[in-house]
């Protein structure tokens, strides 16, 4: 029997996966869009970026646009590949049952 | 990990991506306001031209539309993406907004917007080059629909009396703008409900 796959618990939390598969089909997208989006709180958003931040999946884009601030998040080469990855264990790992 | 994780967690998980993937790339129907916005504007601004002031009532309520939508809309910025879906769909409507805004200022201020059959057919073929492209690119059959119905109206005031173009263009306006915008906001409010709040 082949070993399992390990899913990468960065990108296994819910939110965080629900924000890199959202950056995923965009160029980039304001912290008002994801938290649209996801309709989780400030805090809980902020903390989960920060996390993908620092696992180097996001980057953050900070500018002003008629003297209001502005973040922008775009996923990196890296986060795009850690998506891809996990999308792939977890095929892996549900096998035939990804279509019952 | 996958010892604690159930075979239900991890469809969950694989339904999240094709959701989420699937919502940052559909943004039109956060638009389903504008439909309705515009449609009011053309029922004002017949119900201006048949009142009697044919010269200004065009030039003006497509006027007070287009600043109305591009302060609604970059109030409501933040909530769309960078994407070049969605770039491309902006540029059909944006170009659409200024070609209307200039013809209709020139046809109303030069005094030449007086055949009503041949307003209507430039009107509905512009809106229904612009359903019709924006429904190609997004794969939206209920948009092209609406492109069909634009269509049909362009070519049907060409052959009708004035009363018949004129029935054609409420319905076309009611069905396209109104019924349409609505529907858009439904579906966008339908989708923000189903998707519920995701935690960490």
């Amino acid at each position: 029997m082949p070993d399992l796959p390990e899913l990468n618990p960065v990108v296994h939390g819910r939110l965080r996966l629900a924000l890199l598969s959202l950056l995923s089909g965009v160029e980039k997208a304001e912290f008002t869009w994801l938290r649209a989006k996801t309709e989780s709180t400030d805090g809980n958003l902020g903390a989960q970026l920060l996390k993908l931040e620092e696992a180097g999946y996001v980057a953050v884009e900070k500018k002003f646009v008629l003297r209001k601030p502005q973040t922008l998040y775009r996923i990196t080469e890296t986060g795009r590949q850690a998506l891809t990855e996990y999308v792939q264990a977890l095929k892996q790992l549900l096998g035939p049952a990804i279509d019952a | 990990m996958q010892d604690h994780t159930t075979e239900q967690e991890l469809k969950d998980r694989l339904s999240l991506i094709e959701s989420m993937i699937s919502a940052g790339r559909r943004n039109t129907e956060s638009w389903g306001w504008t439909f309705v916005l515009w449609g009011v504007v053309y029922y004002l601004a017949i119900a201006w031209s048949a009142w009697g002031h044919g010269v200004w009532a065009w030039p003006v309520t497509i006027s007070i539309a287009v600043i109305v939508t591009v302060v609604v809309a970059s109030l409501k910025g933040g909530k769309h993406p960078e994407t070049t879906l969605g770039r491309a769909i902006g540029s059909i409507w944006t170009a659409l907004g200024i070609s209307m805004f200039l013809l209709f200022l020139a046809l109303g201020l030069s005094g030449r917007l007086t055949d009503q059959h041949l307003f209507v057919a430039v009107i509905s073929a512009i809106l229904g080059m612009a359903n019709g492209a924006s429904a190609l690119i997004l794969r939206w059959k209920v948009q092209f629909a609406c492109a069909v119905v634009w269509w049909v109206a362009a070519v049907i005031t060409c052959f009708g009396t004035d009363a018949q173009s004129m029935i054609v263009f409420l319905v076309a306006i009611f069905l396209c703008q109104i019924v349409f915008g609505i529907y858009g906001m439904i579906a966008e409010a339908q989708e923000r409900k189903r998707r519920g709040p995701i935690h960490a």
